[in-house]
C-alpha cells in the first residue's frame, strides 16, 4: 500500500540530537543562505565537487541516515531527471563542430547540452539538499524563532515579520500533512474497492490526480480549524510574545558558519583562479 | 470453529516506516484465527496495534508474504485479487470521515457498488437497502450533503457504504468512539439487528469491552502489539483485574461486580449485564 511518507520527506523533522540539530537556528539559516547563494554562483564541476564534499560532511555530522534521505528524495530526483532530459534534447545553444553525439530533427544530444543540463541539475539538487537538510535538522519552534529574529530589523519598516514567518512556516509544515492526507484518502478508496496499489504507473498517477480536489478542500478545512484554534488561544501576532528558550549562538556555531562560508567562497573562486 | 479458518494471521509483525528514523513497531507477532460466522472483539489500550491489525486484514499495509490469509490464501501473494478481498471484508475505519469519498450521501453509499461494476438498478437497490438498514431513510437522506450531517449520522453513512457491498465479513474499528450515549445506543441496536438478519463474521476493535464488543462471543486482548489473552467473552470478563490493568474499560456490570468483590469474595466477575449481577447479588444477600 501507499507509504508516501517514506518517499517524500520534504518538510519533515528528524531529531537525532546531533551537533547540527543543536546549532543555533539563526546560524543554520545563515549557512543555508550562503549555500543557496553558492548553488547559484558556482559554475564549474570542480566547484560543485567541493560543495558536494561539504554536503557530505554536513550529512555525516547530522547523523540523519543517508539512505533515508535518498529514498525520501526518490520521487523528486526522478522528476528532476525527467525535466533534465528535455533540457538536453531541446538544447538551443551554440554547439561547436563535432559537438553532437546524436541528432534527429530538432532533437539532439550534444556535449554543451549535457553540460548545461548537468550544471542545472547540480544546482537544483544542491538547493533541494540544503533546504531539506535545514528542515530535517531544525524543529518548527526553532525555525520560527530564528527567522523572526533574523528579519526583526525589518519590523521598523513596518513589515509584518511575525505574520510572514508564521505563514511561511505553516506552508512548509503543511507539506507532510498533505502527504498524510493523500495516504488517508487513498486508503479510504482502496478499502472501498478502488485499488491504489495496483495497475501501471499511469493508472496510479491518474487515480492520485482524482484526489486533488478533496485534498484542496481538506486543506481549506484544516486552515479554518487552525485559525479558530489560534484565535481561541488569543494569538495576535508575535510582537507581545515572550519566549521560554532564548536563542544563543555559541562561538563554535559562529566558527561553523565561518567555515561553511569560507568553503563555499572557495568553491566559487578557486576553479576560476586555477590556470 | 469448523475446519479451515476464514481469516488467519500467522506471526504478523508490522513496523511503520521501517528502516527510517521514524520507524515505529506496531505489531510484534500476532497469530489469530477467525472462523466463519465468528464474532471477535479485539480489545486493548491505545497503541496496542488494533488499527494496524484492521489495516492488515485488507492489505492496506506493505505486508510480507505468509502473514495474512483469507480463506486459506496468502493475501500478499503476487497476483492475489485484493480488490475482491476488499469487497469481501468490509472495513469501517475509526474515523468515519476518513472513509467517505463523495459529498452526497447517496453517491457515497453507491461508490463501492459502482466501482464493482454493478448495474445501476442493482446499485440503487443496494443504496436504498443499506441506508434504510442503518436508519437513515433513503428518501430523506440520499440527496443530503455529508458535511451537513452529525457525527453519528456520518458514521452510519460510512457503515451503509460498507453494507452496500454486502461483505460476508464486517470489521469495525472503534465503532462507538466519539458518539454520545444515545448515538452509541442506536448504533448498538443497529448492529444487533444486522447480526440477527445477515449474520456476518464480525471483528470489532475497541479500547473498551463495552457496547459493540459485547456483541462478540470471543475476546482477543492486544497489548503492545502482542496477543495477551484469547478467550470466550465470559472467561475474558473473569480476568477483570488483568483487563483493568491494561486500561480496557469493562462493561458496567462487570466493573461493578469487581468493585463489590471485597464484600462478596465469591461474586463471579464474568457477569454480562445488570440483570445477571442483580441475580447473583440477591442470591448472596438472601443467604446472609
Amino acid at each position: 500500500m501507499l507509504e508516501l511518507q517514506r518517499n517524500v520527506i520534504f518538510g519533515q523533522f528528524v531529531d537525532t540530537g546531533s551537533a547540527v540539530h543543536r546549532m543555533d537556528p539563526r546560524i543554520k539559516l545563515g549557512a543555508t543562505f550562503v549555500l543557496v547563494a553558492a548553488s547559484f554562483l558556482v559554475d564549474s564541476f570542480l566547484g560543485f565537487a567541493l560543495l558536494g564534499l561539504l554536503a557530505a560532511a554536513i550529512q555525516a555530522a547530522s547523523r540523519v541516515p543517508p539512505a533515508y534521505l535518498l529514498r525520501g528524495s526518490a520521487i523528486f530526483l526522478g522528476f528532476l531527471l525527467f525535466i533534465l532530459a528535455f533540457q538536453v534534447l531541446f538544447y538551443a545553444g551554440e554547439v561547436p563542430e563535432g559537438g553532437y553525439l546524436w541528432r534527429w530533427g530538432f532533437l539532439s544530444v550534444s556535449v554543451p547540452g549535457l553540460e548545461s543540463a548537468a550544471t542545472l541539475g547540480l544546482r537544483v539538487v544542491l538547493l533541494y539538499y540544503v533546504t531539506t537538510m535545514l528542515m530535517l535538522t531544525t524543529s518548527l519552534v526553532d525555525l520560527t524563532a530564528g527567522l523572526e529574529q533574523i528579519f526583526s530589523p525589518l519590523q521598523r519598516l513596518r513589515v509584518p515579520v511575525n505574520e510572514l514567518v508564521l505563514v511561511f512556516v505553516i506552508a512548509v509544515k503543511f507539506v507532510p500533512i498533505f502527504i498524510e492526507e493523500i495516504e488517508r484518502l487513498a486508503r479510504a478508496r482502496t478499502a472501498r474497492g478502488v485499488p491504489f496499489d495496483e495497475g501501471g504507473a499511469l493508472a496510479r498517477a491518474r487515480r492520485i490526480g482524482r484526489l486533488l480536489v478533496p485534498i484542496f478542500i481538506g486543506g481549506f478545512a484544516r486552515a479554518d480549524v487552525l485559525t479558530t484554534a489560534m484565535q481561541v488561544r488569543c494569538y495576535r501576532g508575535g510582537r507581545h510574545r515572550t519566549r521560554l528558550r532564548r536563542l544563543a549562538a555559541s562561538p563554535s556555531d559562529w566558527a561553523a558558519l565561518l567555515a561553511v562560508t569560507a568553503w563555499a567562497a572557495a568553491a566559487w573562486w578557486v576553479p576560476g583562479a586555477l590556470p | 470453529m469448523s475446519g479451515r479458518p476464514l481469516i488467519e494471521l500467522r506471526d504478523l509483525r508490522y513496523t511503520y516506516l521501517a528502516g527510517t528514523p521514524k520507524a515505529s513497531e506496531a505489531l510484534r507477532g500476532v497469530s489469530l484465527r477467525v472462523g466463519e460466522g465468528e464474532r471477535v472483539a479485539v480489545v486493548g489500550p491505545t497503541r496496542s496495534g488494533k488499527s494496524t491489525l484492521v489495516a492488515a486484514l485488507v492489505h492496506l499495509l506493505r505486508l510480507g508474504r505468509g502473514q495474512v490469509f483469507y480463506r486459506g490464501e496468502d493475501i500478499a501473494a503476487p497476483g492475489y485479487d485484493r480488490t475482491a478481498l476488499r469487497r469481501e471484508i468490509g472495513v469501517v475505519f475509526q474515523q468515519p470521515e476518513a472513509q467517505i469519498v463523495e459529498d452526497v450521501v447517496g453517491a457515497d453509499v453507491a461508490f463501492g457498488p459502482t466501482a464493482a461494476g454493478l448495474p445501476a438498478e442493482e446499485t440503487r437497490r443496494r443504496v436504498q437497502e443499506s441506508l434504510d438498514a442503518v436508519g437513515l431513510p433513503y428518501r430523506q437522506f440520499r440527496l443530503r450533503y455529508v458535511h451537513a450531517l452529525s457525527g453519528g449520522q456520518r458514521r452510519r453513512v460510512a457503515l451503509a457504504g460498507m453494507l452496500a457491498m454486502r461483505p460476508p465479513v464486517l470489521v469495525l474499528d472503534e465503532p462507538a468512539a466519539g458518539l454520545d450515549p444515545r448515538g452509541r445506543g442506536e448504533l448498538l441496536a443497529l448492529l444487533r439487528r444486522l447480526l440477527a438478519e445477515r449474520g456476518p463474521t464480525l471483528v470489532v476493535c475497541s479500547a473498551s469491552l463495552d457496547g459493540a464488543a459485547l456483541l462478540c462471543d470471543r475476546v482477543v486482548v492486544l497489548d503492545a502489539g502482542r496477543v495477551v489473552l484469547d478467550a470466550p467473552l465470559r472467561r475474558a470478563l473473569a480476568e477483570a483485574d488483568r483487563l483493568a490493568a491494561l486500561d480496557v474499560t469493562l462493561p458496567e456490570a462487570a466493573a461493578l461486580a469487581r468493585e463489590l468483590r471485597p464484600f462478596f469474595p465469591d461474586l463471579p466477575a464474568g457477569v454480562l449485564d445488570g440483570e445477571e449481577l442483580e441475580k447473583e447479588l440477591l442470591a448472596r444477600l438472601g443467604a446472609a
